[in-house]
């Protein structure tokens, strides 16, 4: 979703250099707004305030891992996209990742800033269409009800 | 009576030294566990901050390019100094860099020789695996030694990747030692039916032929205390081995050694694993 027009990226890593970072990359190359936090559990309570298009975790943190968190996100808002970034290679929490949480992407520490932004780009695209879909089918339920409404008005002024 | 006797002591003697052997690996693949663990947690730890390096230094790079050219159309007279700082710091950021970029080709090796316990089959390239071992060995000794790639198109092969990734340190190690001052590594990787092979070969002092029988037994080694434990071959034929490949070598005393290493590219099933 976008806050004041722009795409929005949040990132929760444990280590405030990875998010200063990638928030000094994404400043310069794109308009995202994004919204960094150390604290995966302050991160969470954003996330049930404020919409995202896609939340990038770091997997070993303080208090809540980066699956649990990507967990929540996924509760609190579906359509966000969600990824893992960790220098932790670890293949079963991956795999477990990808399984459960519908992961969008797995990424490896150290990261590309191109391929990072290549990413994060179609995130927002898919967290976009998802959000359409979403628009769309609710506005065909509302013109299915409204013909439902007409055909039954139809029906009793006919019999 | 005396005979019956002597035959008990030879095999007391025979039970002894397996029980030694099997002392003695025991405790290196001990050794190799926490090993394992150290270098998985060096790794680890450089990840995050390698990664936030290479991130800024291409920032920096960009945004010097983005300052330089706004200063190029600055009328100010003193934009000269103010360019030649750009130009300074461009030259900089363009080490780091390259700095940044080999410590993050030590990571893939780093992490595949952490994965120390591997229980399964899995199909690996082994051009890939052969990469990640030079790339290791290539920190320690690129000042003395180039070290030569010809590897050739490979289908995937049936293995323990991370064993294989041993074995080839372990060959592309003793390379290195057997190279005294300058010298050439040539690592070439070929597909023989169904089979691969790796070639190491290097220019260092050779292997002496007496000395050539006892080269992959366990706790042999010509290398000074403290360099050599004389596990490192032993260890390389039992993986080979256990791949159903097989390991050998030809050297000339003073020209050089080429240690060729053979593997299948698909595993035998056992009955057990049939149809897996």
């Amino acid at each position: 979703m976008q806050i004041d027009g722009k795409p929005s990226v949040l990132i929760v890593d444990d280590e405030e250099m990875v998010i200063t970072s990638i928030r000094a990359f994404l400043r310069l190359d794109t308009d995202f707004s994004v919204h960094g936090f150390t604290d995966p559990v302050e991160a969470a309570r954003f996330l049930e305030q404020k919409p995202v298009d896609v939340a990038i975790a770091d997997y070993v943190m303080p208090r809540m891992n980066g699956i649990q968190f990507l967990a929540r996100a996924k509760q609190v808002q579906p359509e966000a996209t969600r990824i893992l970034l960790t220098g932790y290679a670890d293949k079963q929490s991956a795999i477990q990742a990808i399984n459960e949480l519908s992961l969008f992407q797995y990424l490896e520490k150290p990261w590309e800033n191109a391929q990072l932004l290549l990413v994060i780009q179609n995130g927002i695209e898919r967290a976009q269409l998802l959000r359409q879909l979403r628009d769309k089918i609710a506005e065909l339920d509302a013109a299915h009800s409204s013909l439902k409404g007409v055909q039954t008005r139809l029906l009793k002024a006919f019999m | 009576m005396a005979h019956t006797e002597q035959t008990a002591e030879e095999e007391l003697a025979r039970l002894r030294a397996e029980l030694e052997e099997a002392n003695r690996k025991l405790a290196e693949s001990y050794k190799l566990a926490a090993l394992g663990r150290l270098i998985a947690g060096i790794a680890h730890e450089m990840t995050t901050p390698i990664g936030s390096l290479r991130s800024n230094n291409a920032v920096a790079l960009r945004s010097l390019d983005t300052l330089d050219n706004v200063l190029a159309v600055c009328p100010a007279p003193e934009i000269g100094k103010a360019r030649e700082i750009v130009e300074v710091l461009r030259s900089l950021a363009g080490v780091d860099k390259i700095a940044c970029e080999r410590i993050v080709s030590v990571i893939p090796g780093l992490k595949a020789f952490a994965r120390v316990e591997e229980a399964e089959l899995r199909r690996a390239d082994l051009n890939e695996i052969v990469r990640a071992s030079v790339a290791l060995i290539q920190c320690n000794c690129r000042h003395r030694i180039v070290v030569e790639t010809d590897l050739g198109e490979l289908p995937e092969v049936e293995c323990y990747p991370q064993s294989l990734h041993r074995v080839f340190l372990n060959v592309l190690i003793n390379a290195c030692q057997a190279i005294e001052g300058q010298g050439k590594i040539t690592v070439r990787s070929r597909r023989e039916g169904d089979w691969v092979r790796v070639s190491i070969s290097d220019t260092g002092r050779g292997i002496a032929p007496e000395q050539a029988s006892k080269i992959f037994s366990l706790g042999f080694t010509t290398k000074p205390v403290g360099v050599g434990t004389g596990l490192g071959l032993a260890m390389s034929k039992e993986s080979v081995e256990r791949h159903g490949g097989a390991i050998d070598f030809e050297s000339t005393p003073g020209v050089g050694t080429t240690f060729h290493i053979r593997i299948p590219v698909t595993q035998r099933r056992t009955g057990e694993k049939a149809g897996v």
